[in-house]
């Protein structure tokens, strides 16, 4: 649905995307994390037709971007980071004209209107004027306006942000009810986010992809394989569990009091190995787990590996 | 044409819902309200002809503020993204929103249309001349609409894009002054074409003339031509 | 790379050379389209088409080949009519500076560009001039503009194009028309700056496009042959003959008469009026013509009254006043000769009297029944002689004549103590010349459309044009602010 090719935006001497590849199937969604300044905002803004690229090529939904820029526009709902309103005009009046400009056929508008009001959880709304919502409710218009006509492709930036809990996850629910045949881009920089509603990640940073692929993938990428933890207590811990033909490596952490607590990453389980040189040993053995790696490690590991973490950009707007 | 459409809709709804579109419009109608009462008092003529000249003016001051917020604004809030990444070509777009700008230009042209009418309770003003006077103006309207929205899609800022169309369009008051600071024939005939009340004059004395069409679509056609680009370029630069 | 050129293309620095070239295109179209252009008049009384006869004239000048230049200085300011003479003088010359390339017109605000005025000699408000080549003629004020009527009817018409017409055919045509003056028997010299000179009333006229020159009929004949009057003549002039004119002399004005000549003659108190003036039927009776209202420090300045002829009615609608002094009376024969017509220019009141002596009171001579004739007193006649009958051949054309009971009234010393007398010079000189189509053409009045407003009508038109509007905007704004408060 989405193919991006070999992507460079430049802003004069500043490389905002750089080399940009990635690929989405038709009905996944796919969470597009990075700090901020990372390029994310660029990379929409390119995939909705708004900005051309320096160099590369991008499909979306079968066109190419920047020779039929027209034809995915019609394609794709866009969400901005701050959602596109007019404070002068009343939620209705704004939905219609979006439906006008997006082409939605006259005799359906109406229709379309009413129906992304309901979904977005806007019913009865219609002539409350756009500049006396609440920022909750502004985020659903903004998201009402990106869907109002029925696009293939729907591009979000930073849907949730500057909302609270509730209205989190009111938002992360109607983007799972969206799905089905649907295709969705979502940039983020709050990973509980991703964690909950994507399918494939790819993780961008200063330009770059660093990570992508599935959650597990990204995790696995980011971690260097699966991780296992032990807190033990006995004589040679660390060297005997290093000896151990299952482990790979093993890393000692700051243990509180007699109990030594590991970090190991091995190939296959090493647990019940380890159970059973503990029991050999004489070991007491207070935890021995597998550690499922958060996205949040995972992006902290890769942005960590960056030289440098932020820098200043026009991308970041 | 649907965008178009669409486009000028909005703008209008937009327009008439600000407090500021009204201000405008009573000032400008008090303006030539007052052209026409001095006009007609000082030189007890049954014509518009003062009005029309003064008002011209006027509109060169009060158009760009206007149109000041089209694309300054749209800019600003974000919504030019919307526009941008809608199926909208930016000539649509253009053009709704200078359509939208003339239409309230003829409001207030309609809103002038009293001081025919108490010429003609008093008098017998000579139609003709009137028709071709009030042309000149919709003509008039026509390119400092397109000049107002040059204006406002160079910045964000609303007020420095009403500043800056003033300042676009002044130049074209005064060369026609400036004529006479010059003895170089060429130079003084350029000077001419270029002066806004060359092409007025005709007008309000009851004579269409091509050249005078022409001038008003060139000027028309420049600066949103003009507009296009710099729309353009905002994205690219 | 072809999608790389389309990129370089649509952006950067080729897309502002790209934008400038299409900016300069339509500037280049424009260009072309101010000289290929198509007017259309509107206004009712079409009043923005040039006349067939101006057309035709343009239309000469182009083929021509060398251009006019015409320059119109604003009327001055604040004065009466001023706003409508400028604006009817700007819309003449602005359709007569599109009608061809080969006239160019500009109008300029005489106060503020002094110096172009400096450069052309121009020193009044309200002057136009033509210029083709080296020749030039100026109109003035008084030949642009007319009043007609007084009080509520009074309208002023505008002949600006009628003046620049004939303007034009004067800077067409290829001789000058000559004035010559009479010499050889004490007349006024017209080339003396002295009081009794007239250097001044030839100046003007040579700024009318004539040019004035002397002629001594016994001197300048050819060998062998009486003397005449040359053919170039456009008009000759007596500027008072102090001594009889010979007998030959005197013929050779009665053959140019003949020929349909134009002649204007001054007589003064005591000296021997021409022959010419017995075969006309006019005679210069003794004695001076006096008036009794103390106007001029002198009773021998006779207040005049005008007839009603082309020459003299510019000073009627003008108001103006014309000074001769120390007058002669002429009188007329009644029945006048054959094909002789007469018309008055000048006369005195009821008041003013021919004095032939008698009584005196302080010094200065009164009316006296007993010697005086009453007034009123003609002290300027135009003559036309019809061709056919009596004085002139058939196939010449009317013989025009002017004489004038007085000289002094044009020289130097006077010509600008009546500020009607230069008008009246020019103006004869027009008439006698032929040029005074131009008087007897009806301008067009200057399309100005009168309101007559009353006191209440104005205060009743203040509130409505102030008030009206604003308030009814205002009021839709509020009620459109009020509607969406709240929501």
């Amino acid at each position: 649905m989405i193919e991006v090719k070999a992507l460079c935006k430049r802003y004069g001497p500043l490389l905002a995307v750089k080399d940009l590849d990635f690929h989405v199937g038709k009905g996944s969604i796919l969470g597009f994390i990075g700090p901020n300044g990372a390029g994310k905002t660029t990379t929409m803004r390119i995939l909705t037709g708004y900005l051309p690229a320096t160099s590369g090529d991008a499909w979306v939904a079968g066109f190419d971007v920047f020779e039929s820029p027209m034809e995915v526009k019609r394609r794709v709902g866009y969400l901005p980071e701050r959602p596109p309103l007019y404070p002068e005009l009343s939620v209705g009046d704004y939905l219609y004209f979006v439906a006008e400009i997006r082409r939605v056929p006259a005799r359906e508008r109406y229709r379309r209107v009413g129906e992304v009001m309901e979904l977005v959880g806007l019913s009865g709304w219609e002539r409350r004027l756009l500049g006396s919502l609440s920022k909750g409710y502004r985020q659903r218009v903004g998201l009402a306006q990106a869907l109002v006509h029925d696009p293939q492709v729907l591009i979000l930036d930073e849907p949730t942000s500057g909302l609270d809990p509730g209205q989190t996850v009111g938002i992360r629910e109607l983007l799972r009810d969206l799905g089905g045949d649907r295709t969705v881009i979502l940039s983020t920089h709050i990973l509980a986010e991703v964690e909950a509603a994507c399918d494939h990640v790819v993780l961008i940073n200063q330009g770059r992809i660093v990570a992508s692929g599935s959650l597990e993938q990204v995790r696995h990428e980011a971690t260097g394989g699966i991780v296992y933890g032990a807190e033990l207590q006995g004589e040679d811990i660390i060297m005997a569990v290093a000896e151990l033909e299952e482990t790979t490596r093993v890393e000692p952490l700051p243990g509180d009091g007699a109990f030594q607590a590991l970090k190991i990453w091995a190939d296959s389980d090493p647990r019940p190995a380890i159970a059973r040189l503990a029991a050999n040993s004489g070991w007491q053995v207070r935890a021995l787990e597998k550690i499922t790696p958060s996205l949040e490690d995972a992006f902290l590991a890769i942005v960590g590996r960056e030289p440098s973490a932020h820098r200043p950009g026009r991308s970041s707007r | 044409m649907t965008a178009v459409w669409a486009i000028f809709k909005k703008e209008l709804r937009i327009y008439f819902v600000s407090p500021l579109a009204y201000v405008f419009l009573s000032v400008f109608l008090f303006l030539s309200g007052l052209f026409f009462y001095l006009g007609l008092t000082v030189n007890g003529e049954a014509s518009l002809r003062v009005m029309l000249g003064n008002l011209a003016i006027t509109m060169l001051f009060v158009l760009p503020m206007l149109t000041m917020r089209h694309f300054a604004e749209e800019q600003k809030a974000g919504t030019f993204e919307l526009l941008m990444t809608s199926p909208v070509p930016l000539g649509s777009l253009i053009l709704g929103k200078w359509a939208a700008s003339i239409v309230l230009c003829l409001l207030m042209f309609l809103g002038t249309l009293i001081f025919p009418a108490v010429l003609a309770y008093y008098g017998d003003p000579d139609w003709g001349v009137m028709a071709t006077s009030y042309l000149g103006l919709i003509l008039c309207s026509f390119a400092f609409c397109a000049a107002g929205l040059f204006a406002s899609s160079l910045t964000t800022d609303q007020v420095a894009a009403g500043l800056a169309g003033i300042i676009i369009l002044l130049p074209f008051w005064l060369i026609g002054s400036a004529t006479s600071f010059t003895t170089n024939e060429t130079l003084r005939q350029i000077l001419e074409s270029a002066a806004l009340l060359t092409h007025l004059r005709g007008f309000t004395r009851g004579v269409i003339d091509s050249a005078d069409l022409a001038y008003f679509a060139s000027f028309s056609f420049i600066f949103l031509f003009l507009t296009y680009r710099t729309l353009e370029s905002r994205r690219w630069r | 790379m072809n999608r790389s050129l389309k990129r370089k293309l649509s952006y950067g620095t080729n897309a502002s050379l790209v934008t400038v070239f299409v900016v300069a295109l339509v500037v280049l179209l424009f260009g072309v389209s101010e000289r290929h252009r198509f007017r259309w008049d509107f206004s009712a009384e079409g009043s923005n088409r040039l006349q067939r006869d101006t057309l035709n004239k343009i239309r000469l000048i182009q083929l021509a080949g060398e251009p006019v230049r015409i320059t119109g200085f604003t009327a001055q300011s604040g004065k009466q009519d001023s706003y409508y003479k400028n604006r009817a003088l700007r819309d003449l010359l602005e359709e007569m500076d599109l009608a061809s390339g080969s006239i160019s017109c500009r109008f300029i605000d005489f106060d503020r560009e002094r110096l172009t005025a400096e450069a052309l000699g121009v020193t009044q408000y309200a002057t136009v001039v033509v210029q083709r080549g080296e020749g030039r003629v100026d109109l003035r004020d008084r030949d642009l503009f007319r009043r007609r009527g007084r009080g509520e009817n009074r309208t002023l018409e505008f002949l600006g194009e009628a003046a620049i017409n004939q303007a034009l055919s004067r800077l067409m045509s290829d001789q000058k028309r000559v004035i010559y003056s009479l010499v050889g028997h004490g007349e006024f010299k017209i080339d003396s700056t002295d009081p009794d000179g007239l250097a001044e009333v030839v100046a003007l006229l040579e700024q009318e496009h004539y040019e004035v020159k002397e002629l001594d009929l016994v001197r300048d004949r050819a060998e062998g042959s009486p003397p005449a009057v040359p053919d170039d003549a456009s008009a000759l002039l007596l500027a008072r003959p102090r001594t009889m004119l010979s007998l030959p002399e005197s013929d050779a004005l009665v053959e140019y008469v003949s020929r349909g000549g134009a002649v204007m003659v001054l007589v003064d108190v005591g000296l021997p009026p021409p022959r010419l003036l017995a075969r006309l039927g006019i005679s210069v009776p003794d004695g001076t013509v006096m008036d009794k209202r103390m106007v001029y420090p002198y009773n021998d300045r006779p207040v005049l009254l005008y007839g009603r002829h082309s020459i003299t009615r510019d000073l009627t609608d003008m108001d103006l006043v014309t000074v001769l002094s120390h007058v002669a009376p002429l009188k007329w024969a009644d029945p006048a000769p054959d094909g002789i017509m007469y018309e008055g220019l000048l006369k005195t009141s009821r008041r003013g009297w021919i004095e032939m002596g008698g009584a005196t009171e302080n010094g200065l001579p009164v009316f006296d029944s007993r010697y005086d004739t009453r007034g009123p007193v003609t002290v300027a006649l135009a003559i036309r002689a019809l061709p056919g009958k009596g004085l002139v051949m058939a196939n010449s054309p009317a013989a025009r004549l002017v004489i004038m009971g007085d000289a002094d009234w044009s020289t130097n010393a006077v010509i600008n103590e009546g500020p009607g007398n230069k008008t009246f010079a020019v103006n004869t000189f027009r008439w006698l010349v032929g040029d005074e189509e131009r008087l007897s053409v009806v301008g067009r009045p200057t399309s100005v459309r009168k309101l007559a407003l009353t006191e209440e009508d104005t205060h009743m038109i203040r509130w409505v044009a102030l008030g009206l509007g604003p308030v009814c905007v205002l009021m839709i704004g509020a009620a459109v602010w009020a509607s969406r408060r709240g929501r």
